[in-house]
Order: structure tokens, then C-alpha cells, then sequence
């Protein structure tokens, strides 16, 4: 996609309660991304019963591409691959993703085939589709951790999933508790511009390292 | 850390059924009972299932002096159900006992593991656990959920660095280093492991996929 482009975001939404930072991360990243003309499928995944992944392959082996269980996580891999970009939001859990936003994310496994193929030295498994959409990922750590060394882990963690999803563009950006609303509007659309995401409102500037590394 | 009299396996897989990360963890915890060390073994994803089986499985960390978490690596992390078990593990900290973690993944290298392992740490520190080591097995396809006696000379140095940390922890000693070398040692060389892996994809379509291909795009 060029630069301005607009197209179908998918919103996996991995909040476990109503922290007030993500709150806002969130409606930056809903309100932004509308405001940049594109379609947003916005999942607030605690609102769904979702089974866990049981690492059965069946979406591998039996039906390629499609997972074995009858429910709202059969959507994900089909919302995953029809988006153009993906958005992750989460709280940062121990330096990673919480079980929320996991819950779905475990379900992506069948937009990747089972072979392994050698790839700049490490085993990696081929993409199912050819198209691939851009990721965005955005995670909140308590005040003053932005830098921390969960933070890092998170940041490493997103690092690995490009690796393995290879993303054309993709951006990570750890915000801060406390961090008020004019702050987190400017980071987010800060994070939005680097995958193309140009929102039409008047708040990409100054202020973004304060709150996003 | 001091020596466990009482020992947690929890087992990190999904899988209803037989699981590697459970083959691992049951080999370790025999070899920690050999050495007069109390275990109980629970499973996460059952352990997370109600109020009341979070609060058995809150019970059981806090009356162990050693917990080991084994699962599998999913998406670079740890399963959705076994990051919910150490979210209320955390939620208020149930420590202070000593934790460790094994990460097991179908990659041939131990590599992708890494931050799993990492975020176990993390954990550790934030329930107020004890951090006494990791350990990281590649090419996990290899176990296949057999018990690992039955296996033997194939996972060898599988089996010598679980001998290696029972005899560790058992002593109130950490995962020692040469136990985290032997683990991630690959069973075979990674080309051969890679064309098995993929032999064996396409031999378990042809048992049970239900037509088209292995590459089918069913949301093209």
C-alpha cells in the first residue's frame, strides 16, 4: 500500500478490564483510523467466548486454512487475512500479550502453512496467502516502565511475530500509564503513520517520545 | 532457594490428550519423587476453567516450594490458557516459591523460544516467585507426546539434562548451565529434522484431510 492509502483494519482488542491508558489507546486508534477513511472491524475480545487453541492442526491437516472449532475463533484467521492491517492492543503481561488478546491470536496459526522452510538461518513456516497486511501492535506498561525490561521483552516479542508473519511495514509502541489523552492521541498517531495510516485530524507532533519508545 | 519438599508441575499444553510439554514435565517430576520430593501435577487449561478451579489451582502454587511450567511455544509466547494461569497466579502474587519454566517448540532452534522464556521470568519476579532457571527444547515433534523412557537414546540429551536439573533442584540448586546446553541440543541434524517435519505434514493430510491441499486459501 502507498502511504495514504485507506483499506479494512481489524481492531483485536485484548483488554482484560478498563484501564484507563488503554481505554484511550483504544478510542485513538478506532477514532484514527475512521478518520483516516478506513473500515475498522473493531473485536473487543473479552465480550467473546472463544475456545482455546488445543494445537489439534486440524486447521493444518484436516481442513487447510480453516480452524477445527465451531466458534467466534474460526473468524480470526478469515478477519486476519482480509484486513490490510491488523492492530493489537494489550496490556503488557509479563512482557508479553495478555490472554485475551492470546485467546485470538493463537487462532491466526492456519494463515501459515505447516512446512518448514530454512529462512536467513531459522526454521520458519511459508504464509498461506501472498497478500499480507501491515501490524501494528500497542501495549501499556505502568508508569515510568516504558523502558523497563518488560517492555523490552514485548518489544522482542512483537520483533519475533513479524519474523514469522512478515508484516510489509510494522510498528510497536509501549505506552505508559497515567499517560493522559492528548499524550496517548499523539503517540498512537504517530504509530498509525508509520503503517501508512494517515488520520485526518491535527495531532502528530511533538510529545511522542514522552510516552512511546 | 532451599530445597522442595513439595513440587507443582503445571502443564502448560492445551491438548486434551497426551502432550510433549507433559511428557517432559512427568519425566522431570519422576525423577524429583526419586529423590523424595512430594508432586502434584495440573494442567492449565483445566485449572483456569472456573472460580473455583483457579482457586485450587492458587492453593497448590502457594503450598508448593517448587513449580515448573511446561508448554508449548505458541505464536513466539505461551498459550492463551497458560498465560491466563499466571495472570491469576499474579493477581495478588501467591509466591514465594521457586519457579521454573520449559519451553518447547517444533522449530529446530531453540531461538523462537526464547521470549517465552523470558516472560516466565517476568513472571516469576512479579508473583514473587523465585526464578531458578529455564530450559528450551527444539524440535519437540520429535516426542510427540511419548513418554520420554521410551524414547531414549533418540532424546538422550533431553533426558540427561532433566536428570541434571532433578538432581539441581532437588538440592535447592537452579537449572544448572549444562542442563540448558544438553536441552538445546537438536536430537538430529536440522535439514533432516525439517524434511521429516515435512513428510509428515503430507502423510497426515492423506490420512485425514478432507480434500484439496495442504495450501489450500480458503479466504483468498
Amino acid at each position: 500500500m502507498n502511504a495514504n492509502q485507506t483499506g479494512a483494519a481489524l481492531l483485536l482488542d485484548g483488554r482484560r478490564d478498563d484501564d484507563p491508558t488503554l481505554a484511550l489507546a483504544h478510542d485513538a486508534l478506532a477514532d484514527g483510523l475512521a478518520a483516516g477513511g478506513w473500515a475498522v472491524d473493531d473485536w473487543t475480545l473479552r465480550d467473546d467466548k472463544i475456545a482455546w487453541c488445543a494445537g489439534c492442526f486440524k486447521c493444518w491437516t484436516q481442513t487447510p486454512g480453516v480452524c477445527a472449532h465451531h466458534d467466534e475463533g474460526r473468524t480470526v484467521a478469515e478477519r486476519w487475512t482480509r484486513s490490510d492491517l491488523t492492530v493489537l492492543l494489550t496490556p503488557v503481561t509479563f512482557g508479553g500479550y495478555s490472554s485475551e488478546l492470546k485467546k485470538a491470536l493463537d487462532h491466526v496459526l492456519p494463515i501459515l502453512q505447516p512446512f518448514m522452510q530454512k529462512r536467513r538461518g531459522e526454521t520458519r513456516h511459508p504464509q498461506r496467502y501472498a497478500r499480507r497486511r501491515d501490524l501494528l501492535v500497542v501495549g501499556a506498561v505502568p508508569a515510568g516502565q516504558a523502558e523497563g525490561p518488560e517492555a523490552v521483552t514485548f518489544r522482542r516479542l512483537v520483533e519475533r511475530n513479524t519474523l514469522n508473519m512478515q508484516p510489509p511495514r510494522w510498528a510497536v509502541g509501549v505506552l505508559e500509564s497515567g499517560a493522559g489523552d492528548w499524550e496517548v492521541r499523539v503517540a498512537v498517531d504517530g504509530l498509525l503513520a508509520e503503517v501508512g495510516v494517515k488520520p485526518a485530524r491535527d495531532a502528530v507532533g511533538a510529545g511522542r517520545r514522552e510516552v512511546v519508545a | 532457594m532451599s530445597a522442595p519438599r513439595k513440587a507443582l508441575l503445571l502443564v502448560g499444553s492445551p491438548k486434551p490428550g497426551a502432550s510433549t510439554s507433559e511428557s517432559l514435565g512427568a519425566y522431570l517430576f519422576e525423577e524429583l519423587e526419586k529423590r523424595g520430593v512430594a508432586t502434584q501435577t495440573m494442567h492449565v487449561a483445566k485449572a483456569v476453567r472456573t472460580e473455583e478451579t483457579v482457586e485450587e489451582l492458587r492453593a497448590a502454587a502457594s503450598s508448593a516450594d517448587l513449580i515448573v511450567l511446561s508448554f508449548p511455544l505458541y505464536i513466539d509466547s505461551l498459550p492463551a490458557p497458560t498465560i491466563r494461569a499466571l495472570e491469576v497466579l499474579a493477581e495478588p502474587p501467591v509466591g514465594p516459591a521457586a519457579f521454573v519454566a520449559i519451553c518447547q517448540s517444533g522449530f529446530p532452534e531453540v531461538d523462537h523460544n526464547e521470549v517465552a522464556v523470558e516472560i516466565c521470568r517476568h513472571f516469576a519476579e512479579d508473583a514473587g516467585f523465585e526464578w531458578a532457571g529455564g530450559l528450551i527444547l527444539a524440535a519437540g515433534g520429535m516426542i510427540g507426546g511419548q513418554p520420554l523412557r521410551k524414547l531414549q537414546g533418540m532424546m538422550r540429551s533431553a533426558i540427561k539434562a532433566l536428570d541434571l536439573t532433578a538432581e539441581a533442584l532437588a538440592a535447592g540448586r537452579s537449572v544448572p548451565d549444562e542442563a540448558v546446553q544438553l536441552m538445546a541440543k537438536p536430537p538430529i541434524p536440522k535439514i533432516g529434522y525439517r524434511f521429516m517435519a515435512n513428510w509428515g505434514w503430507r502423510s497426515q493430510f492423506k490420512k485425514r484431510g478432507r480434500g484439496g491441499s495442504l495450501k489450500d486459501q480458503p479466504y483468498a
